[in-house]
This record gives structure tokens, C-alpha cells and sequence, in this order.
């Protein structure tokens, strides 16, 4: 019986598709992936999938949709055909709009033509190019299994295809990576002209290769790293992208509308080992492991990780965590109306962080971080928490 | 009431390690009097904190059942002694409860500096102390050799004193035997007014505080009233008898030479002073037994709730535990930096260690302590003398004319290849040697006198690590020496914080200082500015660091899959802001309180 039947079909879902397969696992990646392209494992976790989509359909009937994203692990090595068939269940089992943005992510070194026309003519629309750095030595690094001069070829190869919308991610704090070497590598990759760019700055994860070499790394110290931060951000912006999250930067229009859905509190559902959803009040993240994932498919067995409802009072977090990360920012009327909560307490937050230049005002009043408040944004952030979670509910509204 | 002869009142003393605890389990044993499946580790020491740590806070007693190769049943009374020197007070009047003290001693390490202190205090009593030779079992063990020790270096007779293993049930029996041999009958007349004299309490939320005592003369029943001598606090008997293993067993009356619990609706242990004299009221004693002292705390620090609302919360515990421990001191106090608290006395660091960590998790309370200190004498050139229990009360040092600080007598025993190790490390804490005792021909006795403050610190963890762990140590404070002494401040963004302010030796300020200050760049995280940390005498800045500004804090990713995680992970740093006490301008966490008393790690 559909459970999810009550809810207004107003707002569209985001599904997120995650591919945990890769050629090879990077140094410092944490995503769960399996370097792996067994035939069995494959055909077993597009079956899954493809099943798992369907039942949740049968949970959810007529709901729009109106992004889907592929990501992983890299989509592109797992094939244009599965991808294919995943997206053809989708679109059978939802309501998927005609001009939902459909994004796949793809490594330099699994694209090819035929596997970009395929996707083309499936209705994908949007492509996200794992670049990271334009210094082969750096890539070797960390692990790329490809050259500058591959990831160059990839993305011709791409606009070659027909695809308008083309996101490119790069990597700043680099082991050894000097200021100049990180602008110089922003200068080349802005030659391809890229309607979106992330710049990820690394962290370095437990569990991953380069935590245990994190003291012999020669890692550029918190300050060099603010230095690349603020300065891409200056060059970005004079390049004309519009930096729209702490980390997205995009020409006029073209932000990440899926990403977007996760700063903004929109429902998404996740498919996929370790793939989260945040939908009908509950976020639950699915096992991470892929033969956990088949076997629950195929068994009717337990599959999720972890799941929680979210109570109204930890969305007031979430809305203040989520969306101060994006330039949307937050606005007290939004606020009160949204969670009965006083927004003057945490003004006063926002203004003391005004006198530091991390906060400022847009022309509607909006609150939002500058890029020097997003460099510091978790200090913003738990102050605002703090007030938060010291202010009584309104007693008027 | 048991008959006199048939009575033995004894302590078990020993150095610390040398086995006091596995004894008394192995003759609790051996009198069958405990059920082995009830048994903790070691039963004497029943509290939590003092099984973990493996030493004896409190004393207590129990009444064993032997029946002796006489034929005849015997009740020993087993007093245990708390096992460190902070609390020697405690020692000297457990051992005023008995006749006879069994000394334990490791038949490999031999006589230590406890081994003595503890048998001086017996003597000191007019004991009978019995020595017994411990840990046989070992490879090491020289049990000869430790024999001849005893003799030479205490002075008693130990030719026949039992070969024993507590740990694996060796010759349990001879000490019994021993006991009730030696340890003398106890005398009194049970017609004579009531003298017993207070050896421990402890407070029970249903009966009030249950009084530990050895009844000296005359007797005592439920139904009478009595007075506490020192106090002057009186009550009514509502029930008395003995400790047995198994727990409290009511008796008719206590009598002369008996030792048992009293309770009477007491309400809280400050009426029951360890060491005073419990006398009837209608028909008291002319005087109360000799030795009684009021425990005065040597060491306070100031207690401060870490969250500042949960003042009335630590105000309740200290008050409950107060009612467990009369040794323990505290008062109101208040201070700019960290708002309401409390100056709390204590015997010693270990004592304020187990009374934080009591604190912490008995009550639930997250806590900020300041450094402890010592009390200080100063004369101000008014003429008028102050005792200064607290940093905040330490005069300008325009007015100060003399400023004295307590000194200690200190003793310490280790082989002999350490003394070059120990000499340098009384020197570095300002030790006056007076003189050199060779024990044996491999280990030797070194006295020193030495500022208090010296030692109430690390002082023994240091001389364990100098001396791999053979050193010991006892002391005894010897009274007040003038000295140069000067309160040093802490600046945090130009604002002084109260909090953070010690007294301490003049030579010692500028490495101190830079320390200090090293240590709270470490401890305090970075804000939106720059922040020097600076320490000052009297207004003069002698040290500074600057914390930099806060230039890097985010979570450079964050998609569906984060977000939970991202989460938790804004959540802690949230909790940890809570755990902040801002000063001005300043949030300093309470670890950067706990890095300032550790400054002596290196």
C-alpha cells in the first residue's frame, strides 16, 4: 500500500543514483566504491537497483521528479548501457519532468564517444568531470588513474557530444601544492571554459590511504589553505562564475540544481550501497556494502544503515547548517514562519560576525555568508546553534 | 559483649604495594568469615575510586571469628589504615583503636619510607607491632635478609616473624596465630563512664551517619544519650554493634575494649570528628582520650561548574559529600573570571583528586579547577598578618613585608644508585638537604626540608620516574619560613583573568611564565582575532605568545550522504563552545585549565 500518498506532489524529488565501482580507488577518496568491474557484481547491482527503484515507485506513486544524479564511485567506468537501463526504470516508475536535469559523473579516463552519444540520447544533460589538477606528477599522487592531457581530451569529447552544461571538480591543499601552483592550475582548467567548477580543498579521512601518511604529506598549513581558498574565489569571480555554495562556483544560471536540493531542505532519494535520502521527514542512509545492498534487494532483508526522523527543532539546525553554505542564506521571516522559532537571537550571532566581515546582507535582507565566513563557517554555524539552541519557541506568531 | 581476653584490636600497616589488602582478604578467608562469591577484589576497600586506584581512602573495620588452636574463638578486629600520606591523621587514629599492628613487609623491596612512617605512628601509639614478611613467592624474595632489615633499621624483633604469601594463601594461619599470641587483650572497665573514641564515619542515607569507634571505658546501648566531647554535639542511640564481613550486625551494648558502630539520627560527619571522644551525657567522662586533632585541609583549589548555571548543583554535591568527609573544606568564593564556585581544602592532591573525580562522576558536574595551593603567610608593612588561602586575596606587593610559605620535613628511601637522581631533583624543588642515612649497605635514607608547595604537585610521580619507581616518600609539615614569593597574572587579550593567577617562588616565575603561556597558545582555540596571551608580576610583562586568528574552519564538502555526519560533527564543536568560559573577550575551554595544572610533564 503507498505510504507517501499524503504529501502534496507540489515540491519535485532529486533521486541520487550511487555507482560504487571505479578502475582504481584514489588516495584519498572515502566514498564507498569497489575497484572493481566483476560481471556478477555488476549485473547484480543493476538489478538491485533497478528493483529497488521500482519498489520505492510503488511507495511513492506520481511523484515528479526533477533531478537525477548519478554519482559514485564513477558512473562513466560502469557502463553508458547501465546507466541507461537505470535511468529508463526511473522514468517508468516516476514522474520524471521534461526538463529535469539529469547528471552523471565521469572520470577522465572511462569516457568515450560512444558512451557519451548513448547518454546523450538517453536524456542526460548535465556532466561532471572529475579533473582535480592540471600536474600529472600531482595526479599520480593522488592516485588518478589519468593524465591532464586525458582529462582535456575527455572534456572535448564531451561538449563533442552535444552536452551544454559541463561541471568540472579540482582539488586545492595538495600535497607540496604551493598558492601559485593551485592559481596556475585554476588558469588552465578556466580555459575550457566549464559552465561550473567545484574546488574542493583536501581533507584528509580516516580510513583512507593518505590518513596513515598524513604527517609526511608536506600538506600547505590552515593559513596557505585560506590563502587558495579566498584567492580561487577572487579569481572565479572576475572571471564571471558566481560562487553559490562554499564550495560551487557556476556561470549565471547554472548551479547544480540537484546539489542544490540538499542546502535547501528538498526531498531526494537516494539508490545505491551508502546512497542517503532525505524524504517524508526521515533521512536514512543504505548499507555500505554492495553485496548487503543485493542480497536485501533480492531477500526483502534489511537494507538501511542508519534511519531517523528528523524532529522540527533539528531542521531549524539543519536550515541553518545547510543553507548557509549556499548564497541563498537564510531570512528571519523564512525562519520564524518555518520553525516557530525567534530569529533576534540569532541576529545578534550574525551581527557579531558582521563586525568580523563573515556576514552580511543581501539587498532583500537575506543573511549570507562572505567568503571569509564561509572559510569559517562551522564558527559561524555553532555560534548559531548556540542561540539557537537558547531561544523558547515564539509565543506569538 | 565479648569477653576482654578474648578480644585483639589490631591494624594491618605497610608500604604501599607491599600486599596490607591481599592480607586482609586471605585472614577474612581463613576465618571463613566471607563468602567467596560475594567478594569483590578487595573487600576492605569497598569504594569504587578506591578499588580502581588500589589504595584505601577511608579506613574501616571488620570483626572477624577465629577459633584458635587454644580452642578458644577470639574476635580480632581488623582496622584498616588508609593507604597514602595524605591522609596520616586518619592513620595515627585507626591505629589509636588497637593494641597491635601487623607490618607487612615485601620480601623483596624490604623497609620503604611508608614502611617506616607507619611503624614510627604505631610505636608512637604504644603498639605491638608484629612483622610479617610478604611475597615469599617471588623469585626475588630475600626473606632473610628483609628480616635482618627490620630489625636493624626499626628496631624490632623479627627472627620469628611469619614467611608468608597473602597472594597465594601461604601461611595464612601463623599470622592468626600470631594475632592472638601477641597482640595484647584490650583493657578498660566497662562500669566507668563512656570514653570511645571516633575512628571513621561514614553517612547512610536511612540511619544518618554510622559512627566507627573502639570503646575505650564504660558502655554503650541504644536508648542513651551521648555527647561528642570536641563537638559538643549530642544525640541519642538508636542502635549499636559490630561490622561483620557481611555487613552491620546489632548488638545490646558495645563494652570497653570493643570496637563497633554507633549510629544515632546523625546528621552529617562534621559532628563526628575522627579522633574525638563519645562520653555519656548523663554520667560523662572527666576528659576526653588523648590525640585529638581537627584535620585542617593543606591544599585548596578553587572548584568552578564548568557551565556556570550548575552552581546550586555543586553546592548540593559538595554538601552531600561534605557529610562523608569532614577533612574537606569548602567555602564560597567568587571570582571575575569564572564566576560562583567554591575554595575547597583538601589533605592533599590526591585527596583533591578523588574528591574532583567523586564530583565529576558520583554528581554528574563537569568542573573547572584552578591550580591548588598551599596556604601563605603575609605580614603587610601594616603590621597586620593574613593567612591567604587564594590567589585573589594576595596583597599588592607594595604592602607585603614579609611573605612566608609552609615547609615540610621530608624523607625519602631508595637504592643508593638514585641518590645523584634524587639529590638533583630536591634541588631543582628547592630541598634544603640536612642529612644521609645509609639503611643497608644498598639503600639509603635522604632528609630534606622542602617548601610544601614543592611537593604537593608532582613531586612523588617525579621521584617515581627518577628512581624507577624504588623511591618512596613521606613527610610532616614542619611550620612557616619566609620566602620570596609573587603572585604571577595571566592577560588574555589584555584582561586579566583571576582564575589563572598563582603564587609561586621568585626564580621560578620567567621559565614558569613562558610555560604557561606555551601551554594555554596550545589549549585555546583560535577566534575571528589575533590574541596575545601574556604573563605579568605585579603589572610587569614577563612572557608572551600570540594565538593566531581564526582563519579556517569549514566543511569543504558537504552532499546528501554528508549531512548526518556533518552533523555530528557541528554538534560536538557546539558542545565543546558550551564548555567555554568567555573572559572579555576570550573563550578559554576547561581543558586549557586542566593543561595549566600539568605543567611539570616533561
Amino acid at each position: 500500500m503507498p505510504i507517501l500518498t499524503k504529501r502534496p506532489n507540489k515540491t519535485p524529488l532529486g533521486i541520487y543514483i550511487h555507482v560504487p565501482f571505479c578502475r582504481s580507488k584514489c588516495q584519498y577518496c572515502d566514498f564507498y566504491s569497489l575497484a572493481t568491474k566483476d560481471d556478477s557484481l555488476i549485473d547484480g547491482f543493476l538489478d538491485a537497483v533497478c528493483d529497488h527503484i521500482k519498489e520505492a515507485g510503488e511507495l511513492a506513486p506520481g511523484y515528479k521528479v526533477d533531478t537525477v544524479y548519478f554519482g559514485g564511485g564513477t558512473p562513466s567506468f560502469f557502463g553508458g548501457d547501465g546507466m541507461a537501463e537505470i535511468l529508463n526504470t526511473i522514468r517508468r516508475n516516476f514522474d520524471v519532468v521534461s526538463d529535469a536535469e539529469i547528471t552523471f559523473e565521469a572520470n577522465p579516463d572511462s569516457v568515450s564517444d560512444r558512451l557519451l552519444r548513448r547518454l546523450r540520447a538517453e536524456g542526460f544533460n548535465r556532466a561532471s568531470l572529475g579533473i582535480q589538477s592540471d600536474s600529472d606528477e600531482m595526479l599520480k599522487k593522488l592516485g588518478r588513474p589519468h593524465t591532464y592531457a586525458q582529462a582535456v581530451s575527455a572534456y572535448q569529447k564531451i561538449r563533442k557530444a552535444g552536452f551544454r552544461n559541463v561541471s568540472v571538480d579540482l582539488m586545492y591543499g595538495l600535497p607540496g601544492q604551493s598558492l601559485q601552483d593551485w592559481l596556475s592550475t585554476l588558469d588552465t582548467v578556466l580555459r575550457l571554459l566549464p559552465e561550473h567548477i567545484s574546488c574542493y580543498g583536501l581533507k584528509i579521512e580516516e580510513g583512507t590511504p593518505f590518513w596513515g601518511m598524513r604527517d609526511v604529506l608536506n600538506l600547505p598549513g590552515d593559513d596557505e589553505q585560506a590563502e587558495m581558498y579566498l584567492s580561487a574565489v577572487e579569481a572565479l569571480r572576475s572571471r564571471g562564475f558566481r560562487q553559490y555554495e562554499i564550495s560551487n562556483f557556476c556561470r549565471k544560471g547554472m548551479i547544480s540544481r540537484h546539489n542544490m536540493k540538499y542546502w535547501t531542505g528538498g526531498e531526494y532519494l537516494g539508490f545505491g550501497p551508502s546512497a542517503s535520502s532525505d524524504f517524508a521527514g526521515k533521512r536514512y542512509t543504505l548499507k555500505r556494502d554492495l553485496q548487503a545492498y543485493i542480497n536485501g534487494i533480492r531477500d526483502g532483508g534489511d537494507i538501511m544503515e542508519d534511519i531517523q526522523e528528523i524532529p522540527l527543532r533539528e531542521r531549524a539546525g539543519e536550515y541553518l547548517m545547510l543553507r548557509l553554505r549556499t548564497s541563498v542564506g537564510i531570512a528571519a521571516q523564512e525562519y520564524e514562519k518555518a520553525f516557530l522559532l525567534p530569529f533576534a537571537p540569532l541576529e545578534e550571532v550574525l551581527e557579531k560576525h558582521r563586525r568580523y566581515y563573515h556576514t552580511t546582507q543581501t539587498d532583500t535582507g537575506r543573511w549570507v555568508l562572505t567568503p571569509r565566513g564561509y572559510l569559517v563557517s562551522n564558527d559561524v554555524i555553532t555560534d548559531l546553534l548556540l542561540a539557537q539552541d537558547q531561544s523558547e519557541p515564539m509565543k506569538r506568531i | 559483649m565479648t569477653e576482654l581476653s578474648k578480644i585483639r584490636n589490631f591494624s594491618i600497616i605497610a608500604h604501599i604495594d607491599h600486599g596490607k589488602s591481599t592480607l586482609a582478604d586471605r585472614l577474612l578467608e581463613e576465618c571463613d568469615a566471607v563468602d567467596q562469591r560475594v567478594r569483590a577484589e578487595q573487600l576492605l576497600d569497598s569504594m569504587e575510586l578506591e578499588r580502581e586506584r588500589g589504595i584505601t581512602i577511608k579506613a574501616t573495620a571488620v570483626q572477624l571469628r577465629y577459633a584458635a588452636d587454644d580452642g578458644s574463638i577470639y574476635s580480632l578486629n581488623l582496622i584498616d589504615t588508609p593507604g597514602h600520606v595524605d591522609f596520616n591523621y586518619e592513620v595515627s587514629r585507626s591505629l589509636a583503636a588497637c593494641e597491635g599492628a601487623v607490618l607487612v613487609v615485601d620480601a623483596s623491596q624490604g623497609v620503604e619510607a611508608q614502611t617506616l612512617a607507619n611503624t614510627y605512628l604505631a610505636i608512637d601509639a604504644g603498639l605491638e607491632v608484629l612483622p610479617v614478611i610478604n611475597k615469599i613467592d617471588l623469585p626475588s624474595a630475600r626473606p632473610a635478609e628483609v628480616k635482618a632489615e627490620v630489625e636493624d633499621i626499626i628496631g624490632i624483633p623479627a627472627e620469628d616473624a611469619p614467611e608468608i604469601s597473602a597472594k597465594n594463601g601461604i601461611n595464612i594461619h601463623a599470622v592468626l596465630e600470631m594475632i592472638v599470641r601477641d597482640v595484647p587483650a584490650p583493657q578498660g572497665d566497662r562500669e566507668a563512664p563512656l570514653q570511645a573514641m571516633i575512628f571513621d564515619s561514614q553517612y547512610d542515607s536511612y540511619r544518618g551517619v554510622i559512627v566507627y569507634t573502639r570503646i575505650r571505658q564504660g558502655t554503650v546501648r541504644p536508648g542513651m544519650d551521648i555527647k561528642m566531647m570536641a563537638t559538643g554535639a549530642v544525640y541519642k542511640v538508636v542502635e549499636v554493634g559490630t561490622m561483620s564481613p557481611g555487613g552491620l550486625v546489632s548488638a545490646p551494648a558495645l563494652g570497653a575494649g570493643e570496637v563497633g558502630y554507633i549510629t544515632a539520627s546523625i546528621k552529617t560527619v562534621a559532628d563526628t570528628r575522627v579522633g574525638d571522644t563519645i562520653t555519656g551525657l548523663d554520667r560523662p567522662a572527666s576528659e576526653p582520650l588523648p590525640g585529638y586533632r581537627p584535620v585542617q585541609p593543606m591544599v585548596f583549589s578553587g572548584v568552578y561548574p564548568a557551565d556556570g548555571s550548575k552552581y546550586q548543583d555543586l553546592r548540593d554535591a559538595l554538601e552531600k559529600l561534605k557529610l562523608n568527609d569532614a577533612s574537606m573544606s569548602y567555602e564560597p568564593e567568587s571570582s571575575i573570571a569564572l564566576g560562583f564556585g567554591f575554595r575547597c581544602g583538601f589533605l592533599g592532591l590526591l585527596h583533591m583528586e578523588i574528591i574532583q573525580e567523586r564530583l565529576e562522576r558520583e554528581y554528574n558536574l563537569d568542573l573547572i579547577t584552578t591550580a591548588p595551593n598551599v596556604v601563605y603567610r603575609v605580614t603587610k608593612t601594616s603590621g597586620e598578618t593574613l593567612m591567604v588561602y587564594t590567589p585573589l586575596d594576595w596583597p599588592d606587593p607594595m604592602e607585603i613585608q614579609l611573605a612566608e610559605e609552609p615547609f615540610a620535613k621530608v624523607s625519602l628511601i631508595a637504592p643508593q644508585d638514585y641518590v645523584g637522581n634524587i639529590m638533583d631533583l630536591a634541588q631543582q624543588r628547592r630541598g634544603e638537604f640536612k642529612d644521609m642515612v645509609y639503611l643497608d649497605a644498598s639503600r639509603v635514607e635522604l632528609h630534606y626540608e622542602m617548601p610544601l608547595n614543592e611537593i604537593i604537585y608532582d613531586f612523588f610521580d617525579a621521584l617515581k620516574s627518577r628512581t624507577r619507581g624504588y623511591g618512596s616518600l613521606d613527610y610532616e609539615l614542619i611550620g612557616y619560613r619566609p620566602s620570596r614569593l609573587v603572585k604571577l597574572d595571566i592577560l588574555l587579550n589584555g584582561d586579566m583573568v583571576d582564575a589563572l593567577s598563582f603564587i609561586l617562588f621568585a626564580d621560578n616565575a620567567y621559565p614558569r611564565a613562558r610555560k604557561i603561556c606555551e601551554k594555554l597558545k596550545d589549549n585555546i582555540p583560535r577566534a575571528q582575532f589575533e590574541i596575545p596571551v601574556q604573563a605579568a608580576i605585579g603589572g610587569k610583562i614577563i612572557a608572551r605568545e600570540t594565538i593566531k586568528a581564526l582563519r579556517k574552519d569549514v566543511l569543504a564538502k558537504c552532499y546528501g550522504g554528508d549531512i548526518t555526519r556533518k552533523k555530528k560533527l557541528l554538534e560536538k564543536q557546539k558542545e565543546g563552545k558550551k564548555r567555554m568560559r568567555t573572559f572579555g573577550t576570550v573563550s578559554v575551554p576547561s581543558e586549557a585549565f586542566m593543561a595549566v595544572l600539568k605543567l611539570d610533564d616533561e
